[in-house]
């Protein structure tokens, strides 16, 4: 058996000094170039307007270090490729590590202080270690070759749905190259590791100290004797190992300098992406600061640092792409492929010495790195690109900010300006009186308390829908009868209710939305309650986080999870149970932007009715199409609706009876879908408030007269 | 180079109005008030003049009317108008269209514009008088309902389309200074952002009365107006209803209502 401290790594054994010299110049030169990439790449992002962020650095770093190690956003929706990321990820860790500790001893702590670690116990654990880690890498690099060249899955398809075959940026070929090298220069590396290992086996089989310890490296010594029983001899070994040991190097090297100008930066940006992200980024949109002289996003210089970091940090992994309604129907959106055109157009003119002219840095229109305005009013604001992004990109802040300058410059659809100009003049987008918005309440057999004059415990937020589109009207007025036999003590805002602006924000009209919110904050404010609640989660949404930033925070629930607790305390009591076969569709602005999952199922469970899921569901839940302000944009004629998309999901659901929705918008875009997909008669499309009613005890007599 | 555009503040009925007690308007509450649509289209003619143009051209939007249309103002401003001036005293109340269009003449006098432009008509009153009338009182030729326009600034004619019956076009040459009515659909109307129309809150508007333009009381109010309302009121609704049922329920029906109508009874 060898001496302890006599066990360490061959590093440098029998170079000539050039070469060592050599391959210290040739360190540096990589270091140096690692360093200038990585200072023009901050450089860029410095080019961007100022963000402060809230917040400790600590809690984001914690936060980002738990997200990276858990790898939980990387294996959603795509475990195989999370797994093997995993290993990937892992074994380029441990192996970074690795080096890093051999240069830490070798170049540091030996020469200035005589410490040395890297010996004995310590080195054949960390020799086993990082021989396990080589296999996790190349293992799992193996799997993303496999997934890329065989499996193909269509989110990596790099073409364009905003672009036409033939325009220069359809299909980036470059991407699939670059995404091929990364994979082929870390599995060559990887490899060439164990050979070189192996090679170093056989060449100093003779010392004891290296050969009699060698089955701590196992994959290296199960190659060495491979190899030995090949006929290598240890000569032979020594000159393998001379050459390969260059190669390896040279290859290593390569890859450091190369770090900040190719997809391997994402190591850093999308880290970065973590730390900084706002877990509101969708639900709680930025105001416009007094300063900003033009609202929106011109120029790339418009984007703040933050945002341009985003772009940096998509991996291009096709999941908001693949989540995407609009690019689902056909429209000529994909998130992914927003945040790919300006992540070149940044590199184009941020990345040299001097920033272009502003007339060169407009990021509107059709050239390649410009986003197309039908691009742009493709968006749903659904939240579905942000929800599943793995590495924190926030798309929806990035177009909404892109809308607020085709807002200003007046640049969208004829009926959308005709509506911003409705809700302006009346408050509302049905161009109704203002005095009109209560009146569903005529109808009704008691009495709704007007909360501007008497105090309540519930201030009901109606909201457009709700209030003026005559089917929803119904449901509204089911609610009210709800809350009446419940015993609710409950009032409305009539005439002073305006639009919440939930939608006019995602439009991008800024101004637009603050007389909005400015006008319901002081309304509200004249009121006296204890909590608000609203059958409408995009009033919900906007209430419960963005009022705030206008003085106005209040308790506010969702309709399902206020029944609940009525159903919860026994002021609502199921008396006829239903039997129905339902499955239920999660509102955009409920589900993902407020994570109002589980109330509504829970309710469908006390009412008795039986609920199957659709594939989309909860957090993956697809938009029916209405979202940022597209309920006022006419869809063009012929292509499929993003509802209709969903109720032919629903109608593969065998006996489905019931297709239950909780949001007014809902029911009005699933209705017309149900009829043009022509599943009438196959299935129902119901407010979730209707089935309660049904499940209740009739209408006392008094009130069935009505 | 100047253009003018004379801009009214129209009322729409919002739902449920009543009357003034002396029954000759609707109770000013009930109203939802706007810019004139045909005044929003001859206002983007003059700021694409404006901005077609590579020598300056000033567009001056003018109102006759109360405070409130200084919001239909700030409007004009955010669209492009770079001035906005309202004619305003007491007065004023009770004009006709003929009686504004002198208070627009005089006010065009004093601004010297080489065109005015005014929509054809306005949505409430539908009088498609004031441009014309504005004309005669300056004696400036004029064309109406004009489709689409020619103009260079500075040119001494102006050349315009108007739609006639049956997909005519007419195309006319006019001399300038001219009043042009704008028909709807001659461009499109650029959108007002809010944020627009709030910057334009700190231009200033410039408030100026008939006095200070030249013109008495005679020739302003009712006293300078050609007509007067007598009463405003909601026509009775025609009597019909639809009778339901099969034949015999129809029949038994119908001459029930006959019994009553010749005073027989049910």
């Amino acid at each position: 058996m060898s001496r302890a401290d006599a066990v360490t790594r061959i590093l440098f054994e029998a170079f000539p000094a050039a070469e060592v010299r050599l391959f210290y110049v040739l360190g540096y030169a990589a270091i140096a170039a690692f360093a200038y990439g990585a200072y023009v790449q901050v450089r860029k992002y410095r080019r961007g307007a100022a963000l402060a962020l809230d917040g400790g650095l600590a809690r984001r770093l914690g936060d980002m270090a738990a997200l990276v190690l858990t790898h939980r956003t990387i294996e959603r929706r795509d475990p195989a490729a999370g797994r093997a990321h995993r290993l990937i990820f892992y074994g380029f860790a441990l192996l970074f590590l690795g080096t890093a500790t051999i240069t830490l001893q070798y170049d540091i702590l030996d020469p200035l202080f005589g410490v040395r670690f890297w010996q004995g116990g310590f080195y054949l654990i960390f020799s086993l270690v990082l021989d396990v880690a080589g296999v996790a890498l190349v293992g799992g690099l193996i799997y993303m070759m496999y997934r890329r060249g065989w499996l193909r899955p269509p989110k990596l398809d790099y073409a364009r749905p905003d672009r036409a075959p033939g325009d220069p940026d359809f299909d980036r070929p470059q991407y699939r190259r670059e995404d091929w090298a990364f994979l082929w220069t870390l599995v060559v590396i990887g490899l060439t590791g164990y050979v070189l290992e192996a090679a170093r086996l056989v060449w100093l089989q003779a010392r004891p100290d290296v050969w009699d310890t060698r089955w701590w490296s196992p994959v290296g010594a199960l190659l060495a004797e491979s190899f030995r029983a090949l006929g290598m001899t240890d000569h032979a070994g020594g000159t393998l190992r001379h050459g390969l040991w260059w190669f390896h190097g040279l290859i290593a090297l390569l890859f450091i300098a190369l770090i900040p100008a190719t997809k391997v930066k994402h190591i850093f940006t999308a880290a970065a992406s973590l730390m900084v992200r706002d877990p509101l980024a969708a639900q709680r949109l930025p105001r416009i600061p007094e300063s900003q002289a033009q609202p929106g996003v011109r120029t790339i210089t418009d984007f703040n640092w933050k945002q341009l970091l985003n772009l940096d940090a998509c991996t291009k992994c096709g999941r908001c792409h693949e989540a995407c309604p609009a690019r689902a129907v056909g429209a000529p959106l994909s998130p992914r492929d927003v945040i790919l055109s300006l992540r070149e157009f940044a590199r184009a003119t941020l990345e040299s010495g001097k920033i272009p002219q502003a007339a060169e840095l407009d990021v509107h229109g059709k050239a390649p790195g410009q986003v197309a305005q039908e691009t742009l009013w493709s968006c749903r604001t659904c939240m579905a690109c942000v929800e599943i992004c793995p590495v924190a990109v926030e798309h929806v802040p990035i177009i909404v900010q892109m809308r607020r300058k085709l807002v200003e410059d007046g640049a969208m659809d004829p009926l959308l300006t005709k509506t911003l100009q409705t809700i302006h003049k009346t408050g509302n987008s049905f161009g109704e009186s203002k005095r009109k918005r209560a009146a569903w309440t005529k109808s009704l057999p008691f009495p709704v308390k007007d909360a501007r004059k008497e105090p309540v415990d519930v201030l009901w937020f109606v909201g457009d829908y709700a209030s003026f589109d005559p089917r929803n009207q119904k449901v509204t007025q089911t609610f009210a009868t709800l809350l009446h036999e419940a015993g609710v003590d409950f009032g409305i805002l009539y005439e002073a209710e305006s639009n919440a602006g939930n939608d006019v924000r995602r439009v991008g009209e800024e101004g637009l939305y603050e007389v909005l919110a400015n006008a319901n904050v002081a309304a509200l404010a004249g009121a006296t309650f204890k909590t608000i609640v609203t059958t409408d989660p995009h009033s919900y949404n906007t209430i419960r986080n963005e009022y705030p930033d206008f003085g106005g925070t209040y308790r506010i629930q969702h309709y399902t999870t206020f029944l609940k607790q009525l159903f919860a305390e026994g002021r609502l009591r199921v008396t006829s149970p239903l039997s129905y076969r339902t499955t239920f569709h999660d509102p955009c602005h409920l589900g993902r932007f407020n994570q109002g999952y589980d109330a509504p199922r829970d309710i469908l469970a006390l009412l008795g009715c039986e609920l199957v899921e659709m594939t989309r569901n909860r957090s993956n839940s697809f938009c029916c199409g209405a979202g940022g302000g597209r309920i006022w944009i006419p869809d063009p004629v012929g292509s499929e609706k993003p509802a209709q998309n969903r109720i032919k999901e629903a109608a593969a659901i065998p006996d489905l009876q019931v297709y239950v929705v909780s949001c007014p918008k809902d029911l009005t875009m699933f209705e017309d879908a149900l009829k043009t997909t022509g599943n009438e008669g196959r299935f129902v499309v119901r407010e979730l408030i209707e089935l309660i009613r049904e499940a209740l005890p009739a209408p006392r007599a008094e009130e069935a007269t009505a | 180079m100047k253009i003018l555009v004379a801009v009214k503040q129209v009322a729409a009925l919002d739902e449920d109005f009543e009357f003034t007690p002396d029954g000759r308007d609707v109770d000013p509450d009930f109203l939802i008030r706007d810019l004139n649509e045909w005044d929003d289209f001859a206002l983007e003619e003059a700021v694409k003049i404006k901005e077609a143009s590579s020598t300056p051209v000033e567009v001056v939007a003018l109102s006759v009317g109360p405070d409130g249309a200084d919001e239909i103002l700030r409007k004009c401003l955010a669209k492009g108008a770079d001035r906005a001036v309202r004619v305003w005293d007491d007065a004023v109340a009770g004009s006709d269209p003929i009686a504004i269009a002198r208070i627009i003449a005089a006010a065009v006098r004093r601004e010297a514009p080489g065109l005015v432009f005014a929509g054809v008509q306005s949505s409430d009153q539908s009088y498609a008088s004031t441009g014309i009338a504005t004309a005669a009182f300056l004696d400036w030729p004029h064309a109406a309902v004009v489709s689409q326009l020619t103009y260079a600034p500075g040119a001494a004619t102006a050349v315009f389309r108007r739609e006639l019956e049956g997909g005519l076009l007419h195309e006319v040459e006019i001399p300038c200074p001219a009043v042009f009515t704008i028909q709807l659909g001659i461009n499109t109307p650029r959108y007002a952002s809010l944020r627009s129309i709030k910057q334009a809150a700190a231009k200033p508007i410039e408030l100026m009365s008939p006095a200070e333009l030249g013109l008495d009381s005679a020739q302003i109010g009712e006293a300078g107006s050609a007509s007067r309302v007598r009463r405003m009121y909601v026509p009775e609704k025609g009597r019909a209803q639809l009778i339901e049922g099969n034949a015999a329920a129809q029949a038994a029906r119908l001459a029930a209502i006959i019994r009553e109508f010749k005073g027989e009874g049910a």
